[in-house]
């Protein structure tokens, strides 16, 4: 048997992940619960689109750091949308709120793939530039759940669907959807291996004869669109929204993005890392909540030594799964 | 419709009667260039400040500039520090500051001080309270416990558990009101069967604030308030509890804004929760910086003067801060289902 | 009928003109070399054929129809492809998608199953054994030239440019890669071929065109030219072809000596002695593990057996570091990778191994001191540049390779260890290294080479060392070293007999 070293990578995750479960459920009482699970899934849901979409963008050698701002722009002018017409169609509302994404990541698209502006200063810069105009546009007014239509109100709360007890959100499928249709698209669309080639070696694509510019440029309309899916499940699960909505995601979702295995340098990652990736910093996160044993104080620093753990626990396991399958080979 | 006494509050204002004969009044039509610089742009109470602010302004007659300008949320410390050096440099003669960034703006504020510019700071002080001519404090540090614990008594029917949400852990005013309430719980037997099980932070974020609040629910089975002194908290907590459908069994109150809390108080999430208007602070901010500016009082402790709708006020020794001075407004409003919706307006 | 045509192209960048007036004319199905000098303007021509670059004036026809090339891709659509001598892969990628990653005939779906299918069909047609499923990082510089080979194979080119493809390949990869450009010229595919390598040329080209300074010199059949010809026409001057060494020049006291040396998996029982004033070249095929050897004396990846002996005395190298300190030197034959700053000036890749030596007040760098030194070694190794303040990356491969040299040079070595010096380097500039490395010789430096270029083993070296698959096959004097010789050893027979 002949593993390809991506699906080692997911195995060492996914035993990373089982690993961290199995202490917290020694640790905390009554963990292995439906109700602990739905804690996690509904948690995770809101920021797995933003971290499918920087994955896509990191696999192009690049970095989308405007999307703490695009969720909260997004969320912010949804809700204000909803506010006046209250009557749109769920499906409609969730379509606008992409499409918003689309146009701001399509901005920093532009602006990277032709401005030859490297990513990092274009998305700081816009990070800041939508941040200020949501200050501008809001006029310090707050988006509440008052104003906002019921179904949206009690979305957070419906379940798509229970299997053997354990209640499965509509939140969390729809972000597991967008995520799944992104690695199918990744994996089979002829089109998208083009993210791969562009981010494994850039000057190749272009001998290639791949237009890099438009590759990289539909990485962030599609990393934007994602954002504004985040934007619309932040929206419905907090109701209320400020100028700070969203702050710090881009940071949470490059977390997620290199704890799923996609290499930082561009040009490898699968969306099913990046899933488990999301849920296993979320766990941890979620866990360190509500176990006794550490204080406040030390959480985040436990948080970050955790991850690293996580990250190197992966590399090994990947190193040595590789190692034993040579040899099986 | 409950109100609730302050122990501090009426000290305050005896203090203000005994100097009344005194009390300096400012003298209208003045020219004092002012700028308000909140923490960031872009939310309710510090444009309530602004609107406040104003009001006082235009009462005193004011001939000079006012401005509202700060930060985006993203880069409030640093853009705090830039624009208090660039309302130096413009030799603007008052800066109302609502500090977010701790002890690193003193030496700016004290550079501005050095070169003319006043800086009243209100909301929130500078720590060390170099560089700041006087603080404006909302309400006083301690009676913010005694009416966090007496919201705690009442939702809990006298005896039960709860836990605390809080804004960030080095986060100056919620940490002096926790530990103002703990000392309240300690030193009153009234309290003796409440029993505070955590403190947890939601770093003023909706989502931290969110996992935290259900965090504290499966942790503690037996929880029945949590208090969240924090706007972000206090409304993140509550749709948490919404959305589990817990709000029988668990309860949010704490320091939230009446327009974002309305829905919550009525359906019974969060019945009752207090908060001071901003729009009294932003006035009482002015017409103190517009009297220091035109050389009406000094600053020192002692010094009452009258601030227009507001009454009477007295410089004093800052209790918190060694060395620093306040003007202490005051009071609270409790809100409950009876008043929430006029003040949501 | 032509299958490409260019017709009066000019092409300047900034003041400099790469191209002035050339024409070319390609027809179907001929192998066609090109030849020129670095800075001849090939890289520009090739730039132009495949759409990178477009003419300033000036036409290109495909099939006598004027077509406009607005990159690589417009060229592929127009049947023009190319291989590099740097191969173009990408690592994360696997082989098979590779193969296949320009391939637009196919539909919006991958179908792996057929994806590696006919990956194996096409890498097996060439001829070689390569795993299609595994990730093309950590596959050797032939195996990636494979890849790229597959790949231009899979977009059933019309004119296929091979830019010094055998640049890194050993001989008998050199062979299978004429044969498969003779396959492609009986298919009707045209070939153009760059090469420096004369003999090549000599054993497929139909035709062959000489460019010097942007500019056409001549295109004959091949039937009507001679080597001395050829590069009489590139260098527009005569030139001595290198003659062949047959006596070992005369050498001082042992300076460095491998004994057994070996590291775990790589190689192994290489042993050797080099003298003051001698060249040790290290002949073999690549994948013989010749450059492993350099890096564990280098201290690049250390040996884990055996043992290196410095005058005499046994020494430890687990660094670079300790490896300068006992005055080894490495040009290595990666130049973007090992040995130079591409985005930095020349002066300041020249002074990097030697700061110390410039450090003057307060330790702060003395330029002009710096700056001389780089003068210096400019004028000596004839550097082609207006001056030592042009970036490397904008050099042309010999020159960089000169500033390479002189960067190891200023460390004044004793032991300076040579890995492939002339690959990708034009016949002028070749002899010019050559000419250097002698010269170091006779001043008293140990010299090792490591070569895949066998003429240039027999020119320059003093004894033979061949390896094959990671193991010493023999120790040759220069004497006894023929060119059939080596090869032998290095594929696994010794014609002893036979020589």
């Amino acid at each position: 048997m002949r593993l390809h070293p991506m699906t080692l990578r997911i195995l060492a995750l996914a035993l990373a992940l089982l690993a961290t479960v199995l202490f917290f459920s020694t640790q905390i009482d009554g963990y292995l619960s439906p109700r602990m699970f739905t804690r996690i899934t509904t948690s995770a849901a809101v920021i797995l689109p933003v971290a499918v979409g920087q994955a896509i963008v990191v696999i192009t050698r690049n970095i989308d750091l405007s999307i703490g701002s695009a969720v909260g722009v997004v969320a912010y002018l949804t809700g204000d949308l909803l506010g006046s017409h209250p009557d749109l169609h769920p499906l409609v509302v969730a379509l606008i709120a992409m499409g918003l994404g689309a146009g701001i990541g399509a901005i920093n698209g532009v602006l990277v793939a032709w401005g030859r502006v490297p990513s990092i200063i274009v998305t700081l810069g816009t990070l800041a530039l939508w941040r200020t105009f949501l200050v501008q546009y809001s006029d310090a007014r707050t988006i509440t759940t008052a104003s906002l239509p019921q179904w949206l109100v009690d979305l957070p709360q419906a379940n798509a669907f229970t299997l053997l007890g354990v209640d499965v959100r509509v939140t969390v499928v729809l972000a597991v959807l967008s995520a799944a249709a992104m690695g199918l698209c990744l994996g089979r669309l002829r089109a998208a291996r083009r993210f791969f080639a562009v981010g494994s070696n850039p000057d190749a694509a272009v001998m290639a004869g791949i237009n890099a510019g438009v590759v990289v440029f539909l990485a962030f309309v599609l990393s934007g669109a994602l954002a504004g899916l985040s934007g619309f499940l932040f929206l419905a699960k907090f109701g209320n929204i400020t100028v700070v909505a969203g702050m710090g995601f881009e940071l949470k979702a490059v977390a997620a993005v290199v704890v799923g295995g996609v290499s930082i340098l561009g040009g490898s990652g699968s969306m099913l890392g990046v899933v488990i990736g999301t849920v296993l910093v979320d766990t941890i996160d979620n866990s360190l909540t509500r176990w006794e044993l550490v204080s406040e104080f030390w959480r985040d620093a436990l948080l970050g030594f955790l991850i690293m753990a996580a990250v190197t626990v992966d590399t090994f396991m990947s190193r040595q799964l590789t190692r034993f399958a040579r040899k099986e080979g | 419709m409950k109100k609730i006494g302050i122990a501090l509050g009426l000290v305050a204002s005896l203090m203000g009667s005994a100097a009344l004969a005194e009390a300096v009044k400012a003298t209208p039509g003045g020219a004092v260039n002012m700028v308000l610089l909140p923490k960031f742009l872009g939310i309710l109470p510090f444009d309530q400040a602004d609107r406040g602010a104003q009001e006082a302004a235009k009462e005193l007659g004011n001939t000079g500039t006012y401005q509202y300008i700060g930060p985006t949320p993203e880069n409030s410390a640093a853009g705090q520090i830039e624009m208090l050096t660039t309302a130096t440099t413009q030799k603007q003669n008052v800066v109302m500051l609502s500090n977010n960034a701790g002890d690193q703006i003193a030496a700016v504020a004290e550079a501005a001080q050095a070169a003319g510019t006043k800086v009243v700071t209100w909301d929130s002080p500078i720590p060390s309270g170099k560089g700041e001519s006087v603080f404006v404090a909302q309400v006083d540090f301690g009676s913010i416990g005694t009416v966090m614990a007496d919201m705690v008594m009442d939702l809990t029917g006298g005896s039960g558990e709860f836990a605390i949400l809080s804004a960030s852990p080095d986060a100056a005013n919620q940490n002096a009101w926790i530990e103002a309430m703990k000392k309240v719980l300690a030193a009153d037997a009234k309290y003796k069967d409440l029993k505070l099980d955590d403190v947890v932070y939601g770093n003023d974020q909706s989502e931290e604030s969110y996992n935290k609040a259900l965090g504290l629910v499966d942790k503690y089975p037996n929880l029945k308030v949590i208090m969240a002194p924090t706007t972000v908290g206090i409304v993140a907590a509550a749709k948490a509890m919404q959305d589990e459908k817990l709000c029988d069994k668990v309860k949010v109150s704490g320091l939230g804004l009446p327009a974002e809390m309305v829905s919550y108080t009525m359906n019974g999430c969060a019945p009752e929760f207090a908060l001071w208007s901003f729009v009294d602070l932003g006035y009482l901010t002015a017409y103190t910086s517009y009297m220091l500016a035109t050389g009406a009082i000094k600053g020192e402790v002692g010094e009452t003067f009258h601030a227009g709708r507001m009454g009477d006020f007295t410089i004093e020794a800052d209790p918190g801060r060694a060395g620093a001075k306040r003007v202490l407004m005051g009071p609270f409003t409790v809100y409950t289902k009876d008043n929430v919706e006029a003040a949501a307006k | 009928m032509t299958v490409l045509d260019l017709q009066h192209v000019f092409k300047s960048f900034a003041a400099t003109a790469a191209l002035k007036d050339m024409s070319l004319a390609i027809l179907p199905g001929e192998i066609h070399a090109i030849v020129g000098e670095n800075g001849a303007g090939k890289s520009t021509l090739i730039k132009i054929m495949t759409g990178v670059h477009q003419p300033d004036r000036g036409e290109i026809l495909v099939g006598g129809a004027p077509v406009v090339l607005r990159g690589t891709q417009d060229a592929q659509a127009h049947g023009i492809a190319a291989i590099y001598q740097e191969p173009m892969v990408f690592p994360d990628l696997d082989v098979a998608e590779n193969i296949f990653i320009s391939n637009r005939a196919e539909g919006a779906l991958m179908n792996w199953r057929r994806l590696y299918a006919e990956a194996e069909r096409l890498v097996e047609k060439l001829g070689v054994k390569l795993d299609v499923r595994r990730a093309a990082s950590g596959l050797t510089l032939a195996e990636q030239q494979t890849v790229e080979i597959a790949r231009a194979l899979s977009l059933n080119v019309k004119v296929l440019i091979m830019d010094e493809p055998t640049a890194s390949l050993s001989a008998h990869e050199v062979a299978r890669l004429l044969d498969i450009a003779r396959a492609l010229k009986a298919q009707g595919v045209a070939v153009i071929y760059i090469s420096h390598r004369l003999d090549e040329i000599f054993q497929i080209a139909d035709r062959v065109t000489v460019i010097r300074d942007g500019s056409h010199i001549s295109t004959k059949p091949i039937a009507e030219v001679t080597p001395d010809g050829l590069v009489h026409d590139m260098v527009g001057r005569a030139i001595d072809t290198f003659a062949v060494k047959t006596e070992a020049g005369p050498h001082g006291a042992p300076v460095l000596e491998l004994r057994a040396l070996g590291r775990t998996g790589v190689f192994h029982g290489i042993s050797a002695t080099v003298h003051a004033g001698e060249i040790l070249c290290f002949a073999g095929l690549v994948g013989a593990r010749r450059t492993d050897v350099a890096l564990a004396v280098f201290g690049i990846a250390p040996a884990t057996e055996g043992a290196i002996l410095i005058d005499g005395a046994p020494v430890a190298i687990r660094t670079p570091a300790e490896a300068m300190a006992h005055g080894i030197a490495y040009v290595s034959e990666d130049r973007r990778k090992m040995g130079l700053a591409m985005t930095l000036p020349i002066f300041a890749n020249i002074s990097l191994a030697s700061l110390k030596k410039l450090m003057g007040l307060f330790g702060l760098i003395d330029r002009k001191a710096e700056g001389q030194m780089a003068e210096t070694y400019r004028k000596q190794l004839a550097i082609k540049s207006p001056d030592i303040g042009v970036e490397v990356g904008k050099l042309s491969g010999g020159n960089q390779q000169k500033v390479m040299l002189a960067k190891w040079l200023e460390t004044k070595p004793r032991i300076l260890i040579f890995d492939e010096p002339t690959r990708g380097i034009d016949v002028g500039a070749k002899a010019e290294v050559h000419n250097i490395i002698r010269k170091l010789a006779k001043e008293g430096v140990a010299v090792v080479v490591i070569s895949s270029d066998l003429p240039e083993v027999l020119a320059l070296a003093d004894r033979v060392l061949v390896m094959r698959e990671g193991a010493q096959a023999g120790i040759l004097p220069i004497a006894e070293a023929s060119q059939e010789r080596v090869i032998g050893l290095a594929a696994g027979h010794d014609m002893r007999g036979a020589a």
